[in-house]
């Protein structure tokens, strides 16, 4: 019976000492995560100068660059860093890349232990909730003066300014893509089709198109924010008489701006398509590739999609496909083009090591020599002012890259809605093609999840 | 040697073999549900370095959440559909493979099991081929028997697009469930069946009288394994297939755990689902296996 009781004991001590151990383990590697690159850090604050904006300073020490290899390939990166290194030999770069780094390096986030410089691209990050979990450095000093290697101000080359959080700005847009809406212009021109210009002439072309048998729109309705960012977002803009503020307030959480008449107009427009049955049935229960794939083979006619669509595209295109794109389709007659951007930022982690090798890396990469190289690399417009157009960027990049400077386009800048308004959005407005709610009832919805994410 | 030395080696002896086994589960099962009960209590994004303890807001902020109902609701009828559909059909044809011995039962005993070998993933991209409006089997299936091409959007019925994520599920449960019932109604003595006709019994009377109560934990076991696995994992099937929608329809505990926590950044909500979710489970088990209570028959 006491030997029982003993074992009994015995065992009970072994698994609290194993329970204890696990805790410790992690508690360990947390210490010993955050110690390391302390020794690093004063390295690199002994012998980077505090005027680096002006004078290359020596860069040394450690500097850690992470970023999302997604769409746009690493091919540019790989090339900016190995210029970077070349111009100093003495820093040691190291880069975190691939398609799941973002995943990889979450434990580091939140271990307060994050690579010094950030490419923010691909799901899980999300810049507002980056700014608003303190993980970002604050830029909003720096970049008022910053000059790249140049000595250009990086402010003055930038196509689209930085997003502001708060009047505050943590991050810098390096690429500048727009939402839009396709067609086929060789489809176009066989049936005698007009290429529309706004919505009446959208809404008339549409007309003839399922007059002819073939559905004028489709869209993915599992991933609701293509139809958000092509159409939702343009049509309130230009329902505001082309003040795009209104999204920044939508942005900001405030619920004045979803209540606003301009934001009813718009989903009102959604409603026309839907009511006269141009919105392809398929659309709601399809994803992108699937809604890709039956825009290029002529079975709809139109496709709100990014700037990125041939580039994704590119093994599946039919032979003589020829693609026509407009940034926005919902302005009255006679109205401006509205173009809403689709950024990927750049910025520096608040817990880095070595920011002063990260600012450098931003001066050095917002310079005019990196947009020509960013287009042709990538494959996507860049965020940085520079004629490409002698590049050997393909010609869509070109084409989008005139809409988004010409002077009659408004550009709205790169937009970050809080997550769970940007998800009910996105719900509602599927809801909202399928007739299971009304504009009225979107409105509800949406500043309902408002009112809860800003409590 | 004393009696005492002897009752050490055994001790020995025994705990040599659970206490390994206790630690492996102490710091892979119950330190990560731990873990997971512990954030479930405070508002963190699941990215940040800094939590706040929030208590039990989570939870109270999820009964004032009606997604995380209809989840629930999701999550049992696909519980009561899957039981319902796998176990009619896997015990029908455990039945047809066995007691009616023809010749390529051995054949159909293969195909059926195939779905189980395939990964769910594919299972889901497969069948949403199946069910794609305009260049899906089904409905390229329906539009032989009628004059306009058939265009229905099985995954996008705003009310009942869960019903849809039942036959893919069922489809890929019967196989397993199936083997586990033949190997029960082969290990039934012949002469029991003989016995039975020759008394007069037909074949149902069979199934019912000898089949089913010498197969009964065979069927108990099924059942809650089934319970268990949708409650746990039919995440995959409808993450593949819809990602919850068209407007969180199809989703369930699971996928909207996945959701709040990884898209939304609320890891704390997210855990806290979690925890429903383990919650949930075991009160079933113990419900069913209630219900379930038979006598044991048994086999001399």
């Amino acid at each position: 019976m006491m030997m029982k009781k003993k074992f009994a004991a015995l065992g009970i001590a072994v698994i609290l000492a194993a329970v204890s151990l696990a805790g410790c383990g992690s508690g360990n590697t947390n210490s010993e995560a955050t110690n390391k690159p302390t020794n690093a850090a004063p390295a690199a604050e002994e012998t980077s100068t505090p005027d680096a904006g002006n004078e290359p300073a020596k860069l040394t020490g450690d500097f850690e660059i992470q970023y999302f290899v997604g769409g746009y390939g690493d091919k540019w990166w790989k090339k900016v860093i190995a210029d970077f290194q070349a111009a100093n030999p003495d820093l040691k770069i190291k880069e975190s890349s691939g398609p799941k780094i973002n995943d990889q390096n979450r434990p580091r986030w939140i271990g307060g232990n994050p690579p010094d410089f950030v490419y923010i691209d691909g799901p899980v990050l999300n810049d507002r909730q980056m700014v608003e979990d303190g993980q970002l450095e604050d830029l909003t000093d720096w970049l008022k003066d910053a000059k790249n290697v140049d000595g250009d101000l990086i402010t003055d080359i930038l196509a689209q300014p930085a997003q502001q959080f708060d009047g505050k700005v943590y991050n810098i847009p390096l690429v500048l893509n727009s939402w839009g809406v396709f067609w086929n212009k060789a489809l176009f021109k066989e049936k005698g089709w007009s290429e529309p210009t706004d919505f009446a002439s959208f809404l008339a072309v549409s007309d003839k198109i399922k007059a002819d048998g073939i559905t004028p729109f489709i869209h993915t309705g599992k991933y609701p924010y293509y139809i958000n960012g092509s159409i939702l977002y343009p049509a309130i803009v230009s329902a505001n008489n082309n003040d795009y503020t209104i999204l920044q307030d939508m942005a900001a959480n405030k619920v004045e701006a979803f209540e606003s008449p301009a934001v009813l107009a718009a989903l009102n427009k959604i409603v026309e398509l839907r009511d006269k049955g141009f919105i392809d049935k398929a659309s709601i229960q399809i994803n992108h590739t699937d809604s890709q794939m039956l825009f290029l083979q002529n079975k709809d006619a139109f496709i709100p999609n990014g700037l990125w669509l041939p580039n994704e595209m590119a093994k599946d295109i039919p032979a003589g496909f020829d693609f026509g794109f407009i940034p926005s389709v919902t302005q009255e007659a006679g109205g401006k083009v509205v173009a809403n951007t689709s950024t990927s930022t750049v910025a520096i982690a608040k817990n880095g090591k070595n920011k002063e090798a990260a600012k450098a890396f931003l001066q050095f990469i917002f310079s005019k020599a990196q947009a020509s190289q960013w287009a042709e690399l990538s494959g996507a417009p860049s965020n940085i002012k520079g004629d490409i157009s002698a590049s050997n960027a393909p010609s869509f990049v070109k084409d989008a890259a005139k809409y988004l400077t010409d002077p009659n386009t408004i550009v709205i800048p790169t937009i970050t809605y809080n997550a769970d308004v940007d998800k009910a959005m996105m719900d509602a407005t599927d809801a909202l093609t399928i007739s299971t709610i009304t504009p009225e009832e979107w409105v509800k919805r949406v500043t309902d999840a408002v009112k809860k994410a800003s409590k | 040697m004393n009696s005492g030395t002897v009752k050490w080696q055994r001790n020995l002896f025994i705990a040599s073999f659970i206490v390994p086994t206790l630690l492996f589960f102490g710091v892979f099962t119950i330190y990560p549900v731990a873990q997971g009960l512990y954030y479930s209590f405070f508002d963190w994004s699941g990215m940040s370095d800094k939590k706040t303890f929030v208590g039990f807001d989570n939870f109270v902020e999820m009964f004032h959440d009606p997604i995380i109902w209809r989840a629930i609701g999701n999550d049992y009828f696909l519980v009561a559909g899957k039981i319902v559909g796998i176990m009619l059909l896997a015990t029908f044809f455990a039945v047809a493979l066995t007691r009616f011995g023809f010749r390529l039962a051995g054949f159909f005993r293969s195909i059926f099991f195939i779905p189980n070998v395939i990964s769910v993933v594919v299972i889901g991209v497969l069948w949403n081929f199946i069910y794609n409006p305009q260049i899906g089997f089904l409905n390229g299936f329906l539009s032989l028997f009628t004059k306009e091409q058939v265009t229905i959007t099985w995954l996008g019925f705003p009310g009942h697009t869960i019903w849809m994520l039942l036959p893919p599920a069922i489809w890929a449960g019967i196989g397993f469930y199936m083997i586990l019932l033949i190997a029960a109604i082969q290990s039934i003595p012949e002469s029991y069946y003989e016995a039975a006709s020759i008394e007069g019994a037909g074949q149902w009377k069979q199934f019912w009288s000898i089949t089913v109560p010498l197969t009964w934990e065979q069927i108990k076991v099924s059942i809650l394994n089934i319970m268990m696995t949708t409650l746990n994992g039919s995440f995959v099937i409808v993450w593949i297939m819809t990602e919850g929608g068209p407007d969180n329809s199809t989703q369930v505990m699971g996928s909207y755990l996945y959701q709040m926590a990884f898209r939304q950044y609320h890891f704390g909500y997210g855990a806290a689902i979690g925890f429903i979710i383990l919650v949930l489970s075991l009160i079933t088990t113990i419900v069913l296996q209630r219900l379930m209570r038979h006598d044991t028959v048994e086999m001399s």
